[in-house]
């Protein structure tokens, strides 16, 4: 005997202190947080610094990334990147970029298919290379 | 100001599994405590305080599941709550009741972790709630799944410590071999190395067989102020340390993607309040949610000097100096998620006091266990050391 239940949840996620960093995707643009005390820049932006300074400026990073490890297989393609600019590493989605393939940048949505949700997908697609 | 040493009086693991018996979370819980119960000598009365770990309202549709399983345990009026800390919650429910007691506010307290991981919702669904265990705004957004992460943890790792493919099918080959011991396992399998790298490549480099099934199931302790435990579980295991730590939840912003520095922190934690070295670890139940994870914790937690060497030596082999999860571990015995940090607990306290299943014993009684979970890749960890009567 069961009793089932189907639930369907809509969500509306505020950006809250992200806002540049989920603007930016928006607009195809990496946009990460420098400290202003030490200058460690990361992305994705971390609120307080590994030195303990809170203090951070947005900074507006090219968009191309060299990846550092890929994992591929049914899950889809997907990687730890180091964005130019970047002193941490970001996961991206790969798309469009088959090994051996190392350098690549952030997908604009405007290149997108119907998903317009801000995503972190990292591509070679010479339209994106062009928007830098 | 001192504090009190706890016992566990009381330990149980129900079978982990995907149930076609029409039973629901709340009989496995029930199950499970009743039995912990009754080894522990004590009554329900005697229970101060119900600890329950379960991962998600999402697994169970249930909010506020402890107000549930304190009516079904037959607990109310005792002091009840739920514990949540990703894959680590059922062990930072284990430390959340041995600190109440430590504390001296309660004599006795029931722990039980539960989780309807195979059950109540299809796999595709629970593993897109699972992609929500990660930063939603950032690394969320990628829509990486949780294996994927650990894999571009693992071959961080692998960067640093000499271990392959071959190492990665050892720990899937033993976890699911010493499963077959253990008739409460999803999972108990023996497989071939040509099996393990035939099985769908999911994201370099694992493989479905490097990963731990999605199982239901519970598991209960009663947690006691030793000066307090029955006069017949004088000799039951005692609490011996405590550990934890947490992670950036960002992989990206970690020094080393691959290694496991909550991890170490914990253990380095659990070693100081317990006064021993890793050295001293005769058994240890140990995080496997991959195969890879399992190598990134025996060198987080300090088990070996040379992972390599060890893992082919059979250290860690059902008769090896260290044996780890002899249970099976996730891989072997399943996970249902709330459950398996408190059924790590529960399988090191059962062998220290020479209850387990009996071709899983050690022939002598190990004096000191180690039960290691944690949340995230890493990003949550919680280390519980058991020490048994012969410490
Ligand atoms: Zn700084």
């Amino acid at each position: 005997m069961t009793i089932d239940y189907q639930l369907t949840l809509e969500y509306t996620l505020q950006s809250g202190w992200l806002e540049p960093f989920v603007r930016g995707l928006q607009q195809g643009i990496a946009t990460a947080r420098r400290c202003t005390s030490c200058e460690k820049t990361s992305y994705p932006p971390i609120r307080v610094c590994k030195c303990n300074h809170t203090g951070g400026e947005w900074v507006r990073l090219s968009g191309e990334a060299h990846i550092v490890h890929r994992c591929d297989g049914s899950e889809g393609s997907f990687a730890l990147v180091q964005f130019i600019g970047a002193d941490t590493r970001t996961v991206v989605r790969l798309e469009n970029m088959p090994e051996p393939d190392a350098i690549g940048y952030l997908k604009s949505p405007l290149t997108k298919n119907a998903n317009d949700k801000p995503v972190l997908v990292l591509t070679t697609d010479q339209q994106d290379k062009a928007r830098r | 100001m001192a504090q009190s040493k706890v016992t566990v009086c009381g330990a149980a693991i129900t079978a982990f599994n995907r149930r076609t018996d029409g039973s629901s979370f709340r009989d496995w819980a029930l199950a499970a405590f009743e039995d912990a119960l009754t080894l522990s000598s004590l009554e329900r009365r005697d229970i101060d305080a119900l600890i329950v770990a379960s991962e998600s309202d999402f697994f169970s549709l249930q909010l506020n599941p402890a107000s549930v399983l304190a009516t079904d345990l037959g607990l109310v009026g005792s002091s009840t709550m739920r514990v949540e800390g990703g894959g680590a919650s059922g062990q930072l429910a284990v430390h959340t009741a041995a600190r109440f007691i430590q504390s001296g506010a309660y004599k006795h307290v029931a722990v039980v972790g539960v989780d309807p991981s195979a059950s109540q919702l299809s796999g595709p669904t629970i593993k897109s709630l699972y992609s929500f265990s990660f930063d939603a705004w950032t690394d969320g957004l990628s829509g990486v799944s949780a294996t994927a992460l650990y894999a571009l943890s693992f071959q961080a790792f692998m960067q640093r410590i000499p271990v392959s493919q071959q190492h990665l099918g050892l720990v899937t080959q033993q976890n699911r071999a010493n499963a077959t011991f253990n008739p409460r396992a999803h999972l108990g399998k023996i497989h071939s190395q040509q099996e393990i790298d035939e099985s769908t490549l999911l994201a370099t480099p694992y493989r479905r067989l490097h990963c731990s099934p999605l199982s239901d199931g519970a598991a209960s302790l009663i947690l006691s102020a030793s000066s307090h435990s029955p006069s017949s579980r004088k000799s039951a295991p005692t609490i011996a340390g405590l550990g934890a730590a947490s992670d950036s939840v960002h992989l990206g912003a970690r020094s080393d993607a691959g290694d496991f520095a909550a991890k170490r922190l914990a253990m380095q934690r659990a070693c100081r309040e317990a006064d021993i070295q890793p050295t001293q670890i005769n058994i240890a139940e140990v995080y496997d949610a991959y195969a890879g994870a399992q190598l990134q914790a025996i060198d987080a937690l300090g088990l070996s000097d040379n992972i390599p060497n060890d893992l082919q030596s059979g250290r860690f082999d059902i008769h090896g100096q260290c044996p780890i999860n002899l249970s099976g571990g996730l891989m072997g015995q399943g996970a249902p998620v709330g459950a398996t940090g408190v059924a790590q607990t529960a399988t090191c306290a059962l062998l220290l006091e020479g209850l387990y299943e009996e071709k899983l014993q050690p022939q002598s009684l190990p004096q000191f266990a180690l039960a290691d979970t944690h949340g995230g890749v890493c990003t949550t960890a919680a280390v519980t050391l058991l020490a048994g009567a012969a410490a």
